[in-house]
């Protein structure tokens, strides 16, 4: 188990494999950058991402002018109908910021240096799923993924910390209203449920110790600035966690959880889950956790590791995964060398698609795998390559008509108190309205993507296609119908495009 | 267009003529009915012609998500114990539309109120489970699955009434409304089919403006789609073989089976809901554009997706189960004024949905159950909300109802709830049994995966 995979045996289908997983895919001409350092370079590359400048600019309102900060915090003791007035001007306002979040996101995933460095950002916020929707000032989920950024090949039991602590967190999970006096066990019990124990691991009395521990905390909903509190805030008895006793503070607390192997080998097999399989592999993610053990509980040996195993390269491992949204939507710009589609169209598709940044369904995080696919889904990933392709577009619901941004709201994110909005406002659809507008995007430039010696003929352009779009084995059948098409279709770019958007709609395009 | 490649390919021959060879004695008549509308081409003759489709019984489900407080639902506003738990949000006055002199329903809920008058709806008080779980995701696993609380199931109970009792039908046999498959449709053999809009249901060719009408994406999109791929199956004839025979149990795939090969390959499910898709598309297109509504709806997000319902009912598609959604119901704080607005829609959605139905003549085909994965605390918390609870009411619709109150209210008396929950009075599989043996007309034992007393319903 975790053995390395012999040098002269990486080939550059292991090379795209390598940047679909640890990234968020790559064109041909990345994808033989990689192959032509070898496996054990190509791995340090990704792992070793620090050498790499980041030069991608922070959102314009990621400083917060400290007026702007007192007026919003003023804002409650105004008479009523101001409140009322200035509360709503915040809420458009966070709506904005919001979406311009989304967006920083999927354009820096899309055009990073660090593939892994991203790739691991978008793994924490799924194992520690936190929603603006509850949380409201997209201010505090930028600091937590800032924060997931910078620890994201760091060390666990840091990270525990710095989540045990993070304004959106506390906001989320109601750490900053767990009083001494008045526990709120939310937190306590998610931490070890969700993120690093899982279920039975643990009994309701560590439950509750902890919160013990938790009590005191306090976040700034408006600034995002922590607040440890004062001490006698704080419950400084004894308490008993995970078979350990002592005055443990919340910070000790999230120590020995993440110290605790069950949390290594928890993450382990998170870790697995998604840059591996769906599969449990319980041999494979206990050598995993044994690694990580010894590397003192830092991500970058582990990782490093895996990516060099035979394991992650394993017929049963490539091209088994189902592309989740953000890995369709970011990974198709990148292979069809676009930009993002405009950011309300971005963020429409992916809503539709299932996977909108910053709001995860619940703090259980989004369902993967299969269950990404339904025939709806499915039909809009068909409907939406189209777009991505051609640039214009007409018959979808989407673009027509003024729109506005709305996170979806939910029914349950953590247990605490929860906003309830009306859910229709983005579900609403009037049916079938038949003639759209088209939308005018920019498409895809065919001469950028092929030479002309691959143009030459059908058989080098489906060459081409497969290797810039599915970079694995694709059947005869598949490839019959697409050469069918290729030749009965008229001449012209537009024959190109059609034939990009139909190998995009099919299900092996849906898996990476 | 030219060079149309309308091919079938070997599976979807198969796919009907195994089932076109099987339709003797022994296969029941909604197969039949289904085998007949199986070619989406000719949808929309076909489907509207079925004759006997149009009298098979029809299951809504409507979840309620988020946890609906079932005791400002239906209040019990003669019980000092209710206010003694709820001095701030507790309901009475006008704020109560009395049915007995104990019990009466929401006051947002005038639509219940003459549905029930009609006696087309019956209302079952007090159901949960055993040892009752709070959380929203557990909780609701609990009843799409219909599992024990201490077992993890993975396939619903609407997807194991597919497998038994609809097996080699026409993946329409369970339209869920919405964008993700409810966890209640996953089965061994994916069956049912998820939507979110008839116009957008389909694969849309590039048609471009100032192209002449040459695309023929659209035909090979179908070509692409209805082939297998030949690396995730068995032979075509295994695949086709057990597509047609009725119990298929190593056909088995559903979400979080994964592995390289063979039919549990997460190529093989893609291709599968392609299929299903495919095979759809254009019948949900026909069919909604054939399928009318002859009642007024409100503008809400449940009243939309009822609207697509009957307009589908209407148009005579096969289905035997629809599953819709409302949500909002998670009321931790200012719960009156969120509960109000829900309720309201929910209401007044559901008499539109009715009176249409009526109208269409469908109305004694159709059931709606609702249901949501736990009522709330009876103490109210201090933000004018409530917190997760157990036990609350479920509700069901139609014209084969027997209407009326039944089942048993909780007490509410302190001294007899468990840690300040109500405890269940009928456990929701009951009623599950009920209306999978008395309206869809099937053994309930398998699905439920334990014996359940079929729960009363119809008249």
């Amino acid at each position: 188990m975790l053995e390395p995979l012999p040098a002269d045996q990486f080939t550059r289908e292991h090379a795209a494999h390598l940047l679909n997983r640890a990234g968020f895919g790559a064109p041909p001409a990345e994808v033989d950058r990689y192959f032509a350092l070898g496996l054990s370079a190509a791995v340090a590359t990704l792992v070793q991402y620090e050498r790499v400048p980041d030069t991608y600019p922070d959102p314009a309102w990621s400083v917060l002018d400290p007026q702007e900060a007192a007026r919003i915090e003023a804002i409650r003791f105004l008479p009523d109908d101001q409140k009322r007035a200035a509360q709503e001007e915040i809420r458009k306002a966070y709506r904005k910021e919001d979406l311009e979040l989304i967006v920083w996101w999927l354009e820096r995933m899309r055009t990073t240096p660090r593939p892994l460095q991203e790739k691991m950002t978008l793994f924490w916020h799924s194992l520690f799923a936190t929603s603006v929707v509850k949380v409201k000032n997209p201010l505090l989920m930028w600091q937590q993924n800032q924060t997931f950024r910078s620890l994201a090949t760091g060390n666990w039991p840091d990270l525990l910390v710095a989540m045990g602590t993070d304004p959106a967190m506390l906001v989320w999970l109601d750490g900053r209203v767990n009083k001494k006096d008045h526990p709120n066990e939310n937190f306590a019990r998610e931490v070890m449920e969700l993120f690093t124990l899982g279920e039975g691991n643990y009994t309701e009395q560590d439950i509750k110790q902890s919160a013990r521990a938790f009590a005191g905390w306090h976040a700034n909903p408006v600034t995002a600035e922590f607040n440890p509190g004062r001490p006698s805030e704080h419950d400084m008895g004894i308490k008993t966690y995970l078979g350990q006793t002592g005055p443990f503070s919340g910070e000790d607390i999230l120590r020995i959880l993440g110290n605790a192997p069950r949390s290594a080998q928890y993450v382990c097999e998170r870790l697995w889950r998604y840059f591996g399989s769906e599969e449990p592999n319980p041999q494979l993610t206990g050598a995993m956790a044994a690694r990580f053990q010894n590397a003192g509980l830092n991500f970058k040996p582990l990782l490093t590791a895996l990516f060099l195993s035979r394991d992650f390269y394993a017929p049963e491992v490539v091209r088994q995964q189902v592309k989740g949204p953000i890995q369709w939507l970011v990974g198709s710009c990148r292979v069809l060398e676009r930009p993002l589609p405009p950011p309300l169209l971005s963020y429409q598709m992916l809503r539709l698609l299932g996977q909108v940044p910053f709001d995860p369904p619940s703090v259980k995080g989004w369902d993967t795998g299969v269950s990404w696919i339904s025939t709806n889904t499915l039909l809009d990933r068909y409907n939406f390559s189209a777009l991505l392709v051609e640039g214009q577009f007409a018959g979808l619901g989407l673009g027509g008509g003024p729109q506005t941004f709305t996170p979806k709201p939910k029914d349950n994110p953590g247990q605490g108190p929860t906003p309830v909005q009306d859910p229709a406002m983005m579900q609403t659809q009037t049916p079938a309205v038949p003639p759209r507008p088209f939308l005018n995007l920019q498409g895809i430039a065919i001469d950028r993507l092929f030479t002309p010696q691959e143009l030459a003929d059908n058989d080098s352009l489906l060459d081409a296609l497969q290797k810039r779009l599915i970079e694995g084995p694709l059947s005869e059948t598949r490839r019959n119908s697409l050469r069918a098409y290729l030749q009965n279709e008229q001449p012209g770019p537009d024959r190109i495009k059609g034939a990009i958007r139909l190998l995009m709609s099919t299900p092996d395009y849906q898996l990476t | 267009m030219k060079n149309c490649p309308c091919v079938h390919t070997r599976r979807d021959f198969l796919r009907t003529t195994l089932l076109g060879g099987a339709l003797t004695l022994t296969v029941p008549t909604f197969l039949a009915d289904t085998f007949s509308s199986l070619h989406a081409a000719a949808a929309l003759d076909s489907a509207t012609q079925v004759a006997t489709g149009k009298d098979s019984p029809i299951l809504v489900v409507l979840q309620l998500a988020g946890g609906n407080d079932g005791l400002n639902t239906l209040v019990p506003y003669a019980n000092d114990f209710y206010f003694q738990a709820r001095p701030q949000i507790g309901l009475k006055g006008d704020a109560v539309i009395p049915l007995t002199d104990q019990i009466g329903l929401h006051g947002g809920l005038t639509g219940f109120k003459s549905l029930y008058d009609e006696g087309h709806l019956a209302i079952v008080q007090g159901v949960g489970y055993p040892n009752p779980n709070r959380s929203h995701f557990r909780s609701t696993e609990i009843w799409e699955t219909a599992s024990a609380s201490d077992r993890n199931e993975k396939y619903g109970w609407l997807g194991r009434y597919f497998d038994n009792a609809c097996a080699g039908a026409d993946p329409t046999v369970g339209v869920n409304i919405g964008s993700e498959t409810p966890q209640a449709f996953w089965s061994p053999v994916p069956m049912g089919i998820t939507l979110k809009n008839p116009g957008n249901y389909r694969f849309v060719s590039g048609e471009r403006p100032g192209m002449g009408g040459g695309d023929l994406t659209e035909a090979y999109y179908k070509e692409l789609n209805e082939t297998d791929s030949g690396f995730g199956h068995g032979a075509d004839d295994a695949a086709g073989a057990s597509i047609g025979t009725v119990s298929s149990g190593n056909n088995a795939m559903a979400p979080g089976v994964g592995g390289a090969s063979g039919n549990n390959s997460p190529l093989s499910f893609i291709e599968r809901t392609a299929l299903d898709a495919q095979v759809s598309s254009d019948k949900i297109l026909a069919i909604s554009k054939a399928g009318q509504n002859l009642a007024t709806y409100p503008n809400s997000g449940l009243a939309n997706d009822l609207k697509l319902v009957s307009r589908l009912i209407s148009g005579g598609l096969t289905t035997r189960v629809y599953f819709v959604s409302q949500g909002g119901y998670d009321t931790h704080t200012n719960q009156v004024n969120a509960q109000n607005k829900n309720l309201k829609d929910l209401g007044d959605a559901m008499v539109a949905f009715c009176s249409d139905l009526k109208a269409q003549g469908n109305f004694d085909r159709v059931t709606v159950m609702t249901f949501s994965e736990f009522g709330r605390r009876v103490g109210e918390n201090a933000s004018g909300g409530t917190d997760h609870g157990t036990a609350s009411p479920q509700f069901v619709f139609g014209g084969r109802v027997k209407g009326g109150l039944t089942g048993t209210y909780p007490s509410l008396d302190p001294a007899q709830l468990d840690n300040g929950d109500l405890i269940h009075t009928v456990d929701f599989r009951s009623v599950y049994a009920g209306l999978l043996e008395n309206w869809l007309k099937t053994p309930s034992e398998q699905i439920l995966q334990g014996k359940f007393d079929p729960f009363p319903l119809l008249a």
